[in-house]
């Protein structure tokens, strides 16, 4: 299983590939940005293990140009800093896990299966339906004029199925089966409430009421 | 300077001191008025009198003195609407004679002048009369007379219109007053949005002050804004440092730990791990206090959207955890704010949720809501929950209740203190289905 490990510390870079040749991967290892983005678009790797902090650049930048080009590889990021918003903008970018230095070699190598089995089955999927584009991988939301929003698995599960069918009437029951709550007993309320806050996304006339028979997708707007 | 050492507005300051000048003012005016209608119309009486003495005079001369032949009817009577007095040594004319009670005293005597009677009790006439007595000859034969007026009927009109404009005194000072609270309140206009545009950024709807601050105003509300630029470029500056400083020690540390697990190496078994375990200890010191000096704590002018950060740190756990399920539920719209820095903020959701994504079993909610001035961040998860007699003891520094989930104890810990920074509240409960519930109350 080929893998590309981008981390600029020599010491690092040679004990980390050592591990992970031992645990059944062919690792090539590169210390700069720059280098990296040419071998993630050229190879065919299965996953890649990336350093934010590189010397001629940010990794996040590396990410971004490996996914824009179609490289859709398991990525997993390695950061100095254990800050929120850097792991929310490494996974926004495109990366499936992230791990905080320093770190044991066991945990980054159960990781990377974790991520590549999870990678595997994947294809490039989405739903589209009218303005609206649904990245399954992503799971998140893509509007025709750029904008992107991140989806809550409900929110995921629900809009998925209103979209995968548009222009049918989804009764509060048939939706009810994509709720996951903590909620003894999820009610009709939830959803309504789940709908609301869709329609605040997508537009209250893309998501129609049928009094009595449900919710519709209408892809017309 | 004793009055404005106490607090009071400048409004009220204001008030106190125009209000009270305005009115003592106008009294004063109405005073001096009063003394001088009363001495411009005795004046004017005066000359009058005095006139009318002459034409009478002037008559008695032209009868040669001859009293009797002026007596045709009521002739001075009705044209001078006053009372006279004539007294030649044979005759003496008094018309209307009800006043003669009152006149012939001041026929006694000699002598040309202005007489005045007060108080004087005589049916028919009046008390109080002004009078102007002129003694001449005519012929050689004597003769006095006197013209008088009755001051009662002066007196009362005289009143009639002090007290009109004692009226239009209290009327004048009614809209003095309400000129100078509408100056006041002209002047003090650009204050108020100063002021409002100060509770706006303790609130962190803006993180400057931008409003139309008066001339005088301006260098204060100009420190302010610089002092918190400089306070925005501090925190900046040390987050900046740490950040650099937690790559330079982290990936050395990263590095040492590789080789160090290296079992292929040649290094005696125990002193690896004691190695291991100091490097680990570092590692957790280094980072409590990292994360801990990257607290902004309650800054003016600092806010941070809840529902945007709390969606995107869901989605990204949801990333994490595919096989839970990260919930929301608010009433809060998008572009709700709260008064918390943004990092901070991100610190408590993030690692509340990191913590009950961990140990959840399918599904982790979160709710923010807002109520009575209250921020309320609830995070439940449905997993096997903590034990009451633990509960107290999460959250608390170096305390771990499971050593297998590394940095769960600091999470919660560093929630707590940043809460704590807030003045907030941190609890924690059994959930209904038996997972832990985290409740966050921070007073906005």
């Amino acid at each position: 299983m080929r893998l590309l490990l981008v981390e600029d510390d020599r010491l690092l870079a040679d004990g980390l590939a050592s591990q992970l040749e031992k645990a059944g991967f062919s690792v090539d290892v590169t210390g700069t940005a720059k280098e990296a983005m040419l071998l993630g678009v050229q190879e065919d790797y299965r996953a890649a293990v990336l350093d934010l902090g590189l010397p001629d650049g940010n990794g996040l930048d590396v990410l971004r140009k490996w996914r824009q080009d179609n490289a859709n590889f398991a990525v997993l990021i390695l950061t100095a800093r254990g800050d929120w918003q850097d792991k929310v903008s490494g996974l926004k970018a495109g990366a499936d896990d992230y791990l905080a230095k320093p770190f044991q070699a066991e945990e980054l190598i159960a990781r990377l299966n974790a991520i590549v089995r999870r990678s595997e089955g994947r294809v490039l999927s989405s739903v589209k339906a009218g303005h609206f584009e649904l990245d399954e991988n992503r799971q998140c939301l893509k509007i025709d004029d750029g904008t992107e929003h991140s989806l809550t698995g409900t929110e995921f599960r629900l809009l998925r199925c209103l979209m995968s069918h548009p222009g049918r009437i989804f009764s509060k029951e048939q939706l009810m089966e994509q709720l996951y709550n903590l909620n003894e007993s999820p009610n009709e309320n939830v959803i309504e409430a789940y709908i609301r806050r869709l329609r605040k996304l997508v537009g209250p006339e893309t998501i129609e009421t049928r009094r009595g028979q449900g919710y519709l997708f209408n892809d017309a707007f | 300077m004793t009055l404005f050492r106490k607090r009071v507005s400048i409004k009220g300051t204001l008030l106190t001191l125009l209000l009270p000048a305005g009115i003592g003012l106008m009294a004063i005016a109405w005073l001096i008025h009063g003394l001088l209608l009363e001495r411009m119309s005795r004046e004017f009486l005066e000359s009058r009198l005095k006139d009318e003495v002459a034409f009478l005079e002037l008559h008695i001369r032209q009868a040669d003195g001859r009293i009797d032949r002026l007596q045709t009817g009521d002739y001075f009577e009705e044209v001078f609407h006053h009372a006279f007095a004539i007294q030649s040594p044979d005759q003496t004319v008094i018309s209307p004679l009800s006043w003669k009670p009152l006149l012939m005293p001041l026929l006694q005597s000699d002598g040309n002048e202005s007489l005045r009677v007060k108080d004087a009790t005589i049916a028919n006439a009046p008390s109080d009369i002004l009078a102007y007595r002129k003694s001449f000859l005519v012929s050689g034969v004597p003769i006095r007379v006197i013209v008088s007026e009755d001051m009662g009927a002066l007196k009362n009109s005289q009143a009639e219109l002090h007290a009109w404009t004692a009226i239009m005194s209290i009327l004048l000072i009614i809209l003095l007053a309400g000129i100078i609270w509408f100056g006041i309140n002209l002047s003090m206009r650009p204050v108020v949005s100063l002021q409002a545009a100060l509770k706006r950024l303790q609130s962190g709807e803006i993180s400057r002050i931008d409003a139309e601050a008066p001339e005088e105003f301006q260098p204060l509300v100009q420190q302010l804004n610089q002092l918190l630029d400089s306070l925005d470029q501090r925190l900046e500056r040390s987050r900046e440092a740490l950040a650099n400083l937690s790559h330079s020690v982290k990936t050395p540390i990263a590095a040492v730990r590789q080789v160090l697990d290296d079992t292929s190496r040649p290094l005696d078994e125990s002193l690896r791990h004691e190695m291991g375990s100091r490097l680990g200890d570092i590692d957790r010191q280094l980072e409590a206090e990292m994360r801990r000096s990257r607290f902004a704590g309650p800054q003016i002018g600092k806010s941070a959207f809840p529902v945007k950060q709390a969606r995107d740190l869901l989605w990204m756990l949801g990333r994490l955890y595919p096989e839970k399920s990260f919930e929301l539920s608010t009433s809060l719209t998008e572009e709700f704010r709260w008064p918390i820095e943004e990092h901070d903020l991100n610190e408590i959701l993030g690692n509340l949720l990191d913590n009950a994504g961990k140990w959840s079993a399918e599904c982790v909610e979160l709710s923010l809501e807002q109520h009575d001035g209250l921020a309320l961040i609830v995070v439940t998860d449905d997993g096997s929950g903590v034990s009451e007699g633990d509960l107290v003891n999460l959250g608390q520094r170096g305390r771990r209740l499971d050593e297998q989930t590394p940095g769960h104890g600091l999470g919660l810990a560093i929630v707590r203190e940043i809460v704590a920074r807030y003045e907030g509240e941190t609890s924690f409960s059994n959930g209904l289905k038996g997972g832990l519930k985290v409740l966050i109350k921070i007073s906005i």
